[in-house]
């Protein structure tokens, strides 16, 4: 083996084919010019470019980060490189259809490949990842013109895009955006204020970078309701040529992860020149951009993943080339020492990281894969079916990579014992990568809101019931290929347990008691996201078992997918019990504490 | 002036994958193994599209094997190749049955050059594009290469390791040898194997890939070919090489000498 091979390919291909069968996507119209060899060779493509191009400059771009000189931003030289080459891949558009110049690619393989790049190297990828997602609000929502004129070049990688949001006063709370714009008779507005951490928001790869702006056009009212999108550009066209728009870069955030990929301050409009067009309707901004923060939260799921994959890479391998100590029962001197995967707590350690990046790489696809199908079933009732359930998995595909990643990556780091804490090794880089995932894109606070006080509860908790009905038929199919029945059990009980939580807790809402339906949000969420993995290692459970009886060479793959899966449901899955008795209980410790008693 | 192009592709084992021999030593384990396009096949048909680029022609990409080794030739086309023939195929085969039916193909085809890997990794033979060579009567260059690294600008311009004369009849070729390399001049046709430091191959882009659906694959089955089909080279048992023994320290000179002499017989 090469080097780090950020993902295991048998398990990526496991969940794409005997999970999800992704190759009966090409049977939708939507889908039809694909087949099982175009999702391989695209997967290949990205596997060796994110092999052989992105992952062997990972900790150059790591050592030495963006810099900020005279207004303007350089990034890594090794990014120049890169750049071309990942938009020679095709990754902007790949989802995007056909009119736009996409390939119709259905999310989950695109999802996959991603995986790779972003193990290979986050900050390269988080350009185009930005891209995309800027360019696709435009296609739903921009002009005819605004689309000819800046969507078509950011999906080709030409330019690039970025979201601005957040301001000082305006993180988790969007509504605060102060931003102004002021209508001009030609048609655009002018814009006025400034955003903070705005990820890509100047760097010297592309020619013209596209910042998709929250602001609030003069007399709005306040709130949410007041807040409109705008597409600004940092050079405008202007007869013919590229004028500069008055967008300038006021500092770079010194960060302590995804150091190739600058984030900065942006002041718009300093000289009154700063010129933004109105994207949909204006007031809907904030409704706009949550087709983008749904997406941004998916692939902020991915990230979570793909950074708690190369690190258990490395682990893994580690674990087995370090010699340290003898076997318990066996402790004589004389013998060589043993490598550190045959200690048992050294396996505990590597299992948990499996469950988790391997649960982690179940969950995301799977969600693309609900993406996929909400956008393309042929029958209705089946769209509005996989829609209810992207709605109530965004949130968990957002927030278990991001927590139980972070987990994830410090075991890597202890695997490492103290050449772990030392910076001649990965595995601490990526630990610090890891942690932004759980604050950009909603705080994991904002997740546990928004799942419990919207997303739960929505429709009559429908989207939670089709989860139910999800697990009842993994359920099924795991007691059908001889599962031990103790699983799919145990995780039917956590179904129904959560499900009659969260209706306590809305009839909570409901009387008016909202601070205690949601004094536990985030261990709700918490809940939820062991459920949900509980699931899909249930599922994956009985595809490993129905293999283990068919295919005795792949024995060591099905055996290693039974011990992960009975780690998560026998040592993860119990801590439900105990989150949703807090949530119901309303245990009040900090809910009485004072801001004087600290 | 156009030049057109016959390059082989291989279906091989990725090396990424855990490889085992199977325990009664009639092959290897398959499952769980990915399979790509043989890298210095992959280097051929770079070089071949550079060819293109500069001088105009056709790429065409062919394959012994069975349907899967379809995914090969279309990873080629989705690279930018223009079509592939696929030489149907199960069962064992050895350079010498590849070579024959590779003969078959070129004289139906008639390109100006035929450009192979100097070696598949899977059984590393290094025999192929020789034996061809000698059947059609053709010129050959062996481990073509290049002076500059694959980091000059040469190759960041994507230029062509393999230089075409003015008049178009003959081709430069630079090739390894031990410790250095030698420049060749081949008259055309000619056959020509491709080493590592010829070039860096592009990646098969997700456009390219959806092109490249609907470009020609021809279907031939080897039967039909004229060619006898029976093996002379035969695998008669796959097993792993034995396992290193330690080493040992010794204590001087007259021990390690006793040791190399008596033990290892070395000396
Ligand atoms: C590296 C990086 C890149 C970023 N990239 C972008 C970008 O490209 N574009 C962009 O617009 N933004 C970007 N952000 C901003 C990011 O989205 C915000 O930092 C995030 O939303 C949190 O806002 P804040 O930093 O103001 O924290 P705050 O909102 O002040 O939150 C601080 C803490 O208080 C908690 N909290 C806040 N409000 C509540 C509440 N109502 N209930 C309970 N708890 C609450 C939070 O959970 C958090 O723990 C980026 C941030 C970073 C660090």
């Amino acid at each position: 083996m090469a080097g780090n091979p950020l993902l295991s390919d048998r398990d990526v291909d496991f969940v794409l084919h005997d999970l999800l069968d992704v190759g009966s996507l090409c049977r939708l119209p939507h889908f039809r010019d694909h087949s099982r060899e175009t999702f391989e060779l695209y997967l290949r493509s990205a596997r060796r470019l994110a092999r052989e191009v992105l992952y062997p400059s990972y900790r150059a771009v790591d050592e030495a980060p963006a810099r900020l000189q005279g207004g303007a931003v350089t990034v890594h030289p090794a990014l120049r490189e890169i750049y071309p080459q990942l938009v020679a891949l095709g990754t902007i558009a790949a989802p995007r259809p056909a009119e736009v110049g996409g390939q119709q690619l259905p999310h989950v393989v695109a999802a996959a490949a991603d995986l790779y790049l972003m193990a290979g190297n986050l900050s390269a990828t988080s350009f185009l990842g930005l891209t995309a997602g800027a360019g696709h609000l435009l296609e739903s929502f921009g002009t005819e013109e605004l689309r000819r004129t800046y969507m078509a070049r950011m999906y080709s990688g030409e330019w690039s895009g970025t979201m601005a949001l957040t301001e000082p006063q305006a993180g988790s709370s969007l509504g605060d955006v102060r931003t102004r714009a002021r209508p001009t008779p030609a048609g655009h507005h002018l814009l006025d204020g400034a955003k903070i951490f705005i990820s890509g928001g100047d760097q010297d790869l592309t020619g013209n970078i596209v910042h998709l702006v929250l602001a609030r056009i003069e007399g709005a009212p306040p709130g949410v309701k007041g807040i409109s999108l705008f597409c600004v550009p940092k050079l405008r066209p202007e007869a013919g040529r590229l004028v500069p728009n008055d967008v300038k870069v006021s500092g770079l955030i010194h960060k302590i992860g995804w150091r190739g990929f600058p984030s900065v301050v942006l002041s718009l409009g300093e000289e009154g020149d700063c010129r933004g067009w109105l994207v949909g309707q204006a007031h809907q901004g904030l409704a706009h951009m949550f087709q983008m923060m749904n997406e941004a939260r998916i692939m902020v799921g991915c990230h979570g993943v793909a950074t708690a994959a190369v690190a258990y890479q490395e682990s893994l391998e580690y674990a087995r080339t370090r010699p340290q100590g003898r076997p318990l029962a066996s402790r004589d001197a004389t013998r060589p020492q043993v490598p550190i995967v045959a200690h048992a707590d050294v396996r505990r350690m590597l299992l948990r990281q499996k469950a988790i990046v391997e649960g982690g790489v179940a969950l995301v696809l799977t969600v693309a894969h609900q993406a996929d199908l909400a956008g393309h079933a042929e029958a209705p009732e089946a769209r509005a079916r996989a829609q209810r359930l992207l709605d109530l998995l965004t949130p968990v595909a957002k927030s278990f990579p991001a927590e139980w990643g972070f987990e994830s990556n410090a075991l890597a780091v202890q695997i490492h014992g103290g050449y772990g804490y030392s910076s001649e090794y990965l595995p601490e880089a990526w630990l610090r990568d890891q942690k932004l995932n759980s604050i950009h894109e909603g705080t994991t606070g904002i997740q546990g809101l928004d799942l419990l006080g919207r997303r739960a509860v929505a429709d009559q908790g429908a989207g939670l019931r089709t989860l139910l009905e999800e697990i009842g038929s993994a359920a099924a199919q795991a007691r059908q290929a001889g599962v031990d029945p103790a699983w799919p059990a145990a995780v039917e009980r956590a179904g129904a347990a959560l499900a009659e939580t969260t209706m306590a807790l809305a009839k909570k809402g409901l009387s008016g008691d909202a601070e205690g339906m949601l004094l536990h949000s985030t261990d709700y969420l918490r809940a939820a996201c062991i459920l949900v993995v509980s699931w899909l290692w249930l599922k994956q459970a009985a595809v490993a078992q129905a293999g283990l009886a068919r295919d005795a060479a792949s024995r060591p793959f099905h055996e290693g997918k039974l011990c992960a899966a009975q780690y998560f449901i026998c040592t993860e899955l119990p801590d439900l019990e105990r989150l949703l008795r807090l949530c119901r209980d309303g245990e009040d410790s900090y809910g009485r504490m004072r801001e004087e008693w600290f | 002036m156009p030049l057109k192009i016959l390059v082989t592709v291989k279906r091989v084992e990725d090396p990424e994958s855990k490889i085992k021999v199977k325990p009664d030593g009639t092959g290897i384990v398959t499952d769980g193994v990915n399979y790509k396009m043989n890298p210095f096949d992959e280097i051929g048909v770079e070089e071949a599209l550079r060819l293109k680029e500069k001088h105009g022609g056709e790429v065409v990409v062919a394959s012994i094997g069975g349907d899967k080794s379809i995914t090969e030739i279309r990873s080629a086309l989705a690279m930018g190749a223009d079509r592939g023939v696929l030489l149907k195929h199960e069962g064992a085969l050895d350079p010498l049955l590849v070579s024959a039916l590779f003969q078959k193909l070129t004289e139906q085809e008639k390109p100006d050059l035929v450009l192979l890997g100097k070696q598949s990794i899977d059984d590393d033979q290094n025999q192929t594009g020789q034996i061809l060579a000698e059947r059609l009567a053709w010129a050959q260059a062996t481990f073509a290469s290049k002076k500059e690294s694959l980091e000059s600008e040469a190759e960041q311009k994507k230029q062509p390791g393999l230089v075409l004369s003015a008049d178009g009849k003959k081709m430069q070729v630079v090739r390894e040898v031990d410790g250095g390399v030698e420049t060749l001049e081949v008259s055309l046709p000619a056959v020509v194997t491709v080493d590592l430091r010829l070039n860096k191959p592009r990646f098969a882009s997700l456009p390219g890939i959806m092109k490249a659906k609907k470009k020609e694959v021809k279907e031939i089955a080897t039967a039909s070919l004229g060619v006898e089909l029976q093996p002379k080279v035969v695998v008669k048992k796959l097993f792993e090489p034995p396992k290193r023994a330690g080493g040992a320290k010794v204590a001087d000179v007259p021990e390690l000498w006793k040791k190399l002499h008596e033990e290892a017989k070395v000396v």
